[in-house]
């Protein structure tokens, strides 16, 4: 039972909910408390026990479904596929029943006409489907004992064993480390054969050679029960793929997207991007949401000592200092939305706009040939809608960063004060236009940071009709930024330098 | 101290099974459901503290204060704020007694070192002085040493954990996780034979951290379905008549669909109801909504929006 708990939280942990291992322990201990049998009860406690956010709760649910179903399932399938199997016997003795009409028939005929139909057509349509080499109508009666040890199991008719055989083979070929779904017929191959596939083969084929009738028949049996488990451990591996692999499988993929060139993006990963850049954002807010206070050496909070003191009978001893809280950042964002740098635009303004929580005050603007402000579109839309819009007004025209910059001058120059960071992305193609290097100086001159992030690699940022040489001189800091990592590491510098 | 037992084993009784327990709420007009109920019985049982979530009105607090009653138990309560810190939550020492007492013993000290022989000697008859000025005589416990220090238990309500510093979040690991305080110059304070059972609330105004959600079971109370906020408006004000009832949550079911500023809680419903009854309402209809719109929404732009759609929310709610 211990196992089911860990399996599932394994499960959970997988699904991005975190659990730590003294909540793990604390879930052993509420199981011990309320037990396995009422599962809504066990719910109710695993989700109080376990996930610790709202989202969090959400995901529990459906994995709470997904995993204890399959329990389930297994179990009632086992007993269904008894059913079919049984079925499937009664199969065996009908098609050879007119050589024998045995005690046993003669107890219950019209039942056994009735199956014996059913069972008939099913027979064709099997071979219909399925071109199998023309099988010999053996009548029933005895069979020989199977040799092989799988054969004695399924044989045997014990679902429960066969089960237990099957989850100890899927343990022991390490089935829970499963990454890719074309992993699933390795993996299911695998198991087949660490349950003595092999063995159960070659006596199939030494059973069909025999002459004995009983040992042919047997080595039908065998077959048909063979492409049963053939099917249930495909089932049990599918099962265990969506459980524990699929979220290992999109893992890599967002590793792997993280560091790609975003220009390099498809289209349909961009829901996926996107949700990167919400972990990314909720983690750089956790991070920085914790309001730092600067203490001002020197500078005496005169009523505050004296109200602290006066308990110690007016003695001052205890001093309290002024403090500031420190302002968030005050953030402009100066985006190039021209073709060649838009996709770049599109994610930098979408991190930026998920860390609202701490970064409530940016202001962006889009460019390609004139400037205007965009913030209001943020405001008033998803972020994803903002950025389409932003991205259908703007983008047309051909870049002119000395036209920007006047512009972004006229707008808002008076509004850039000692406390504000300018971001500006683009790649300072700017098309052998003036690049106006002097508002560059200006605006240098009066913010705290003034930042260009340049997706182009360094060694081409001056080849051709780049200015990056220019501006360089005016920025405070001047990055390469071409992937979701480098777009964090300067988000989170930009929340730690401020902050 | 047949009292005591009495009540431990009362407690025992409800907090038996989930159904007792949600029996019991039921009896003190707190109607929770099964998810509450068993968060609850965890806590008892687990013995640790239940972290609260959930929109405002909700019952949050309620639901500590209900608690308390049930167990019969006093209930502690700490409003949590902005600049909140230890002197204010766990302990302060009485100052003003001490310095009364160094007084005091400054007038004194000559009987005191009367027969001391050498500067050794004295010293170490100080020093016995010096640390009574230390002891719990001197101590100002507040509330969460108080919670700690109650005899039979009871019940503590840390409300709204979010408004307070970073700081103070730490401060409460301790007493959450071994219900104890280490003061320095006392030692450890540990929770008599009943630890307090603790509720934590929280409105999500900002991300309470991992080290503080680890140590608590998390509950999330949302807004009720329809079927549960009938029978809480039916058990918190029972007179009103069972139309209405009806009529009401369906009004207020719809408004939570809607894109408000503030959407309505539980809280909200119950004032409205007894607003109704006082105003001897038989059954909704658009002029007294419109009325009585401001005990439910407390923005001038929601009722602005609100106000457009009264007839067909009204005809609605009437079906």
């Amino acid at each position: 039972m211990d196992r089911t708990l860990t399996n599932f939280i394994r499960a959970l942990r997988n699904s991005e909910v975190r659990i730590s291992t003294a909540e793990t322990l604390d879930a052993f201990n509420a199981v011990e408390l309320v037990g396995y049998e009422d599962r809504e009860f066990l719910r109710r406690t695993l989700s109080l026990v376990l996930p610790k956010t709202a989202d969090e709760k959400e995901t529990f649910e459906n994995c709470f479904d997904q995993f204890f179903s399959f329990e389930d399932v297994r179990g009632e399938r086992h007993e269904g596929a008894g059913g079919a199997e049984d079925g499937e016997q009664a199969e065996g003795e009908e098609a050879g029943g007119d050589g024998e009409g045995g005690g046993a028939g003669g107890e219950s005929q019209p039942g056994q006409k009735a199956s014996g139909g059913k069972s008939k057509s099913k027979k064709k349509k099997k071979n219909s489907l399925i071109e199998e080499e023309e099988e010999e109508d053996l009548g029933p009666g005895a069979m020989s004992e199977p040799g092989s040890e799988l054969g004695q199991l399924l044989m045997n008719n014990s679902k429960v064993e066969l089960s237990v055989a099957m989850a100890a083979a899927g343990e022991a070929v390490d089935l829970k480390s499963i990454q890719v779904f074309t992993q699933k017929g390795l993996y299911t191959r695998k198991i087949m054969e660490e349950m003595g596939l092999g063995g159960l083969n070659r006596e199939i084929g030494d059973l069909k050679e025999s002459r004995k009738i009983p040992d042919r028949r047997l080595g039908q049996e065998l077959r048909a029960r063979r492409d049963w488990l053939r099917e249930q451990i495909r089932d049990y591996v599918e099962k265990q793929f969506l459980l524990h692999a699929d979220a290992t499988g999109k893992r890599l993929r967002e590793d792997l997207l993280r560091r790609v060139k975003l220009s390099n993006v498809e289209h349909r990963s961009f829901r996926l991007i996107q949700e990167i850049v919400y972990k990314m954002a909720k983690k750089l807010a956790a991070l920085h949401s914790r309001r730092k206070k600067v203490f001002k050496r020197g500078a005496l909070n005169v009523p505050r000592t004296l109200r602290h003191n006066m308990s110690y009978d007016g003695a001052i001893f205890d001093l309290h200092w002024k403090s500031v809280k420190v302002d968030r950042p005050k953030v402009f964002a100066i985006c190039d939305v021209s073709g060649s740098v838009a996709n770049y635009a599109r994610f930098m303004l979408m991190f930026l706009y998920s860390l609202e929580e701490v970064m409530p005050k940016v202001r962006s603007f889009a460019f390609s040939s004139d400037l205007a402000e965009v913030t209001d579109l943020f405001e008033r839309n998803t972020i994803e809608d903002a950025i389409a819009k932003t991205l259908r007004d703007y983008s047309g025209g051909s870049t002119d960063y000395g036209q920007a910059l006047v512009d972004f001058k006229k707008l808002c120059l008076d509004d850039v004060d000692n406390r504000t960071t300018i971001i500006i992305l683009g790649d300072a193609r700017n098309n052998y236009g003036d690049p106006r290097t002097d508002i560059m100086k200006e605006l240098y001159d009066r913010c705290k940071r003034l930042i260009w992030l340049n997706p182009e690699p360094r060694n081409s940022w001056n080849v051709g009709d780049a200015e990056m040489k220019k501006y360089t001189a005016y920025c405070h800091q001047a990055d390469e930024c071409n992937s979701l990592m480098h777009l964090e590491r300067v988000v989170g510098n930009l929340l730690r330098s401020v902050s | 101290m047949a009292e005591p037992s009495a009540k431990a084993a009362n407690i025992e009784k409800i907090v038996e099974s989930v159904d007792s327990l949600k029996a019991d709420f039921e009896d003190h007009r707190y109607i929770c459901s099964d998810q509450i109920a068993t968060a609850v019985y965890l806590a008892y049982h687990l013995r640790k503290p239940i972290l609260i979530e959930g929109p405002p009105g909700v019952g949050k607090t309620e639901l500590a204060k209900t608690a308390a009653e049930m167990f019969e138990l006093p209930l502690i309560r700490l409003q949590c704020y902005e600049g909140l810190d230890e002197a204010k939550a766990i302990y302060e020492w009485k100052y003003g007694k001490q310095l009364l007492y160094t007084q005091v013993l400054k007038e004194t000290l000559d009987e005191v070192l009367q027969g001391a022989k050498g500067f050794a000697e004295s010293v170490n008859r100080l020093h016995e002085f010096g640390d009574i000025f230390f002891s719990e005589e001197f101590l100002e416990p507040r509330p969460l040493m108080k919670a700690l220090k109650e005899e039979n238990g009871c019940v503590l309500l840390i409300d709204e954990v979010d408004k307070s510093d970073h700081e103070f979040e730490s401060l409460l690991l301790e007493m959450l996780s071994d219900f104890q305080v280490s003061i320095p110059e006392i030692g450890t304070v540990k929770a008599t034979a009943e630890p307090p059972i603790v509720f934590l609330t929280s409105n999500n105004t900002r991300e309470i951290s991992d080290a503080l959600k680890r140590r608590c079971l998390h509950l999330y109370i949302p807004f009720p379905d329809t079927d549960l906020e009938q029978r809480i408006i039916h058990a918190r004000v029972p007179e009103i008549p069972p139309a209405l009832q009806k009529q009401l949550v369906n009004f207020i079911q719809q408004l939570r669909d809607m894109d408000l500023k503030k959407v309505p809680a539980i809280s909200e419903t119950i004032d409205w109801a007894r607003t109704l009854v006082l105003l001897h309402t038989e059954s909704l209809d658009p002029q007294l909504v419109r009325d009585t719109l401001n005990v439910i929404l407390k923005f001038q732009e929601d009722i602005e929006n609100v106000d457009a759609e009264i007839s067909a929310l009204t005809s609605n709610a009437l079906k």
